[in-house]
């Protein structure tokens, strides 16, 4: 057997035990958890190699580790363990240094990864739509809390669609876009294997593979259920919020394509606000529903874990915790708007936008960033032949 | 004030202790809860570290006893009560009746031509015992035990008449002065039921390294041979399965010590008796203390037996064959492996038998049930009681108790 000088990393152990994987120098490499996953492979079980080399601090085997992703966080390797070395929440853990550390710039990944970085992560998007309220303030005649000419409450007089929100969002929404698009090269880049693959037969093309991962596993979730019937909760609570993603990305999607198509095509304008029983608007509200009974069902999984088997980082609450910011805000701002509250109404639409862009401008780095990559993951692992 | 000394438990360390303390001539009982004395050494097929068969051993420690008029012991008696203090004791023992005549009559030819069958707690399960029985040829002390739970309606009948046979005697309570305590309670082998992802004991011709020691026994069950327990066929490839149910967290969160090496002994068992066997070994460690090491060795040296390291964390029950399905990641390899044998063995650790009961006397025990302190109130821990150990330790450890128990009384 050859021999190798391995040299542990243990920077980077203490990083990952600080991103979740706390307990993992409990291992001692018994194997159960491979065994007790019922979606790895035969072939290249894990996330027993993960433990080890998480111990040993092997920092480029976890990168282009792509089993990483594969793993759905079901956490049957952890009620197994036989040491309390919580192997699933190592998975999370490796997966949470990937974000940090793959996306640029790695400063904003720094702030993620922990609850100190929060105060300049807030503070950006605040003084951002604090400065853009001044200016409309002013344009409004000094008014911070106007009022339309027949006395409602429109949020567009101060956060005006056409030059504040559209623009600063649609920077923010493709620049994400283009961070992750740089991110996910980085990543194929590294899950490359050395030396030449030759595939024998018909090979698809990337996006047809894409959809293959979209439809056979995204939509039904199915690798939820092969996770074991008895985590049924959790498939339910991340299909809720799932959807309620979709619903709400296609409601925008519609509310300024409207408003700009409606700008050409008079016929086509949607206006906002949109009164409640408009199909537009049923939706949104519909997908906010669906979004807060998932977040609920989600966050009470997590309270319920029991720390011998798994626990939550950081990353598990912030992702958590500026959904509820959003779904809360932008409910709490409806409610305020229709109840005619107009100094509550503008507060908690001004701190929505902020959560909002949190949500969209941080994604990369965030544990959101795995709607990415490990979609993309799965369409490697498919375009390399495994399943 | 007594200079007597009291003996928890009839195993291998307990008499050691009670003969040990008996011979420095000191007054000793011996308290043991099963019918007979010898604990699970007499339930091995062989022990380490000469691999002899426990006849060899027990026998002599059996005859001490019998030639020694200071040890007096008690079978099927269990401790309830303790008042007093270190150097003045006062022992409630409750004794289980046994039915029959204190005298050694032979029931042999009578207990062979009862009805009545139950499930042999000796033999783990794998075989049946008569109502009268002994647990093994040169089990001691000798008498026959009656079961009367085990008597169909007609050998009821016919054992009322018999002038050997007492169904009417009763449970009694006597009363033992003593300075000091010998706790030697020892061990029970792990639950399998626990051990859910393992079979939980439910799959066939997957058995305990307890019950493989009865197998190959040579008065077990099977006499001797090594044979299925579902089919009675030889088995050609058999599993060992380390640490199942020990160093963890959801069973025992001890090393038992002794099961690494019990498996290397029973692949020897196995090699011996079909020399074709493929027996696999699956690991996390191999624990081969001191000299044990060598024992390794010469498994390692056969030609037929491999080491996979890797903990077997699933056992399926193949319907079809009878064959138990493993599945296990070779941890060296990095590759699951999906494989059947004709006999799995579940290498169970010990766990104290004080996990999970109580003892009527001032002893603490740790989360996992062994004994830790009680030694300042003049009550000494030996043996598995302690912590695991093998047979030549237990000894060890009950020369140590009662060298303890000894100064504790002398001169009083």
């Amino acid at each position: 057997m050859a021999q190798c000088t391995l040299k542990p990393d243990m920077e980077f152990v203490r990083e990952l035990q600080a991103a979740g994987g706390e307990t993992l120098k409990k291992c001692y490499q018994c194997a159960t958890c491979s065994v007790a996953c019922p979606i790895s492979p035969a072939n290249n079980p894990y996330p027993r190699k993960e433990m080890v080399w998480a111990s040993w601090g092997l920092k480029d085997k976890l990168r282009t580790d792509i089993d990483l992703w594969l793993c759905h966080n079901c956490g049957n390797c952890a009620d197994l363990c036989p040491r309390g070395a919580r192997p699933a929440d190592l998975m999370g853990a490796a997966r949470n240094m990937v974000y940090k550390e793959l996306t640029e710039p790695a400063v904003v990944g720094k702030w993620m990864s922990s609850p100190k970085g929060l105060p300049v992560l807030f503070a950006i998007p605040a003084v951002l739509w604090l400065v853009i309220w001044w200016i409309r303030a002013g344009f409004n005649g000094g008014q911070w809390f106007p009022r339309a000419a027949d006395g409602r409450i429109v949020f567009g007089q101060i956060f005006y669609g056409d030059y504040t929100i559209d623009p600063i969002f649609m920077i923010t929404f493709f620049g994400a876009c283009f961070i992750l698009y740089k991110g996910v090269r980085k990543l194929f880049g590294m899950f490359k294997p050395e030396g030449k693959l030759l595939v024998i037969g018909k090979t698809k093309p990337w996006y047809m593979h894409l959809y293959d991962v979209i439809v056979e596993e995204i939509i039904t979730h199915k690798k939820f259920s092969e996770c074991g019937a008895d985590k049924s909760d959790r498939k339910i609570g991340h299909m809720a919020v799932f959807y309620s993603f979709v619903i709400l990305a296609i409601v925008t999607a519609i509310v300024a394509g409207g408003h700009w198509v409606g700008k050409v095509i008079p016929w086509l304008k949607v206006e906002t606000p949109m009164p409640l029983t408009y199909p537009i608007k049923v939706l949104a509200n519909v997908g906010a529903l669906a979004l807060l009974y998932g977040l609920g069902s989600l966050t009470l999984r997590r309270r319920k874990l029991n720390p011998k088997y798994q626990a939550s980082s950081f990353y598990d609450w912030y992702l958590l915790g500026i959904i509820w910011a959003v779904a809360l805000s932008g409910v709490l701002s409806q409610v305020f708007r229709l109840m005619d509250a107009v100094k509550p109404a503008f507060c908690v639409y001004y701190l929505h936008l902020v959560f909002v862009w949190m949500l969209f401008a941080y994604l990369p780095w965030s544990k959101l960033g795995h709607f990415v990559y490990r979609t993309a993951a799965l369409v490697y692992v498919r375009m390399y032949g495994r399943s | 004030m007594s200079n007597s000394i009291l003996v928890v438990g009839g195993g291998f360390s307990g008499l050691t202790a009670a003969i040990e303390a008996a011979e420095l001539g000191y007054d000793v009982y011996i308290v043991e809860k099963t019918p007979f004395l010898g604990g699970r050494v007499a339930q091995l097929n062989k022990y380490f570290p000469k691999l002899c068969p426990p006849s060899c051993g027990l026998e002599i420690q059996f005859q001490r006893i019998r030639k020694n008029p200071r040890i007096k012991f008690f079978t099927q008696a269990e401790v309830v009560g303790l008042t007093g203090q270190k150097g003045d004791y006062t022992v409630k023992v409750r004794i289980s009746p046994r039915y029959t005549a204190p005298q050694n009559v032979d029931f042999g030819l009578l207990a062979s031509t009862l009805e009545g069958e139950v499930c042999s707690e000796f033999e783990f399960g794998l075989g049946k015992r008569k109502a009268l029985y002994r647990s093994m040829p040169f089990a001691f002390p000798g008498r026959y035990v009656l079961d009367p739970a085990a008597l169909s309606k007609t050998d009821a009948v016919r054992l009322a008449g018999n002038q050997f046979i007492n169904l009417n005697e009763q449970p009694r309570t006597i009363e033992l002065g003593v300075g000091a305590i010998v706790v030697a309670t020892g061990w029970k082998p792990y639950d399998v039921t626990n051990l859910t992802n393992l079979g939980a004991g439910s799959v066939k011709n997957c058995i305990t390294n307890m019950q493989m020691e009865r197998l190959a026994s040579p008065c077990g069950p099977t006499g001797g041979h090594i044979v299925r327990p579902a089919d009675g066929r030889a088995p050609k490839r058999v599993a060992f399965v380390q640490c199942a149910g020990s160093r963890d967290q959801n069973h025992l969160n001890f090393c038992s010590y002794i099961c690494c090496m019990a498996s290397l002994k029973q692949s020897l068992y196995v090699a011996e008796q079909y020399p074709d066997a493929e027996i696999t070994i699956f690991y996390i460690d191999l624990r081969t203390p001191g000299r044990y090491m060598n024992v390794l060795e010469k498994v390692k040296a056969s030609p037929n037996v491999r080491f996979i390291k890797g903990k077997v964390a699933d056992v399926q029950d193949d319907p079809a064959t009878g064959n138990p399905v493993l599945t296990v990641e070779d941890a060296v390899r990095g590759e699951k492996l999906t494989l059947a044998y004709d006999l799995v063995v579940l290498a169970t650790g010990m766990q104290p038998t004080l996990s999970g009961e109580t003892l009527p006397l001032p002893v603490s025990v740790d989360e996992d049930g062994f004994i830790c302190g009680g030694e300042e109130a003049g009550i000494f821990a030996a043996g598995c009681a302690r912590m695991p150990l093998d047979v030549m330790r237990s000894a060890q450890s009950g020369t140590a108790a009662a060298l303890k128990a000894v100064q504790t009384v002398k001169g009083r």
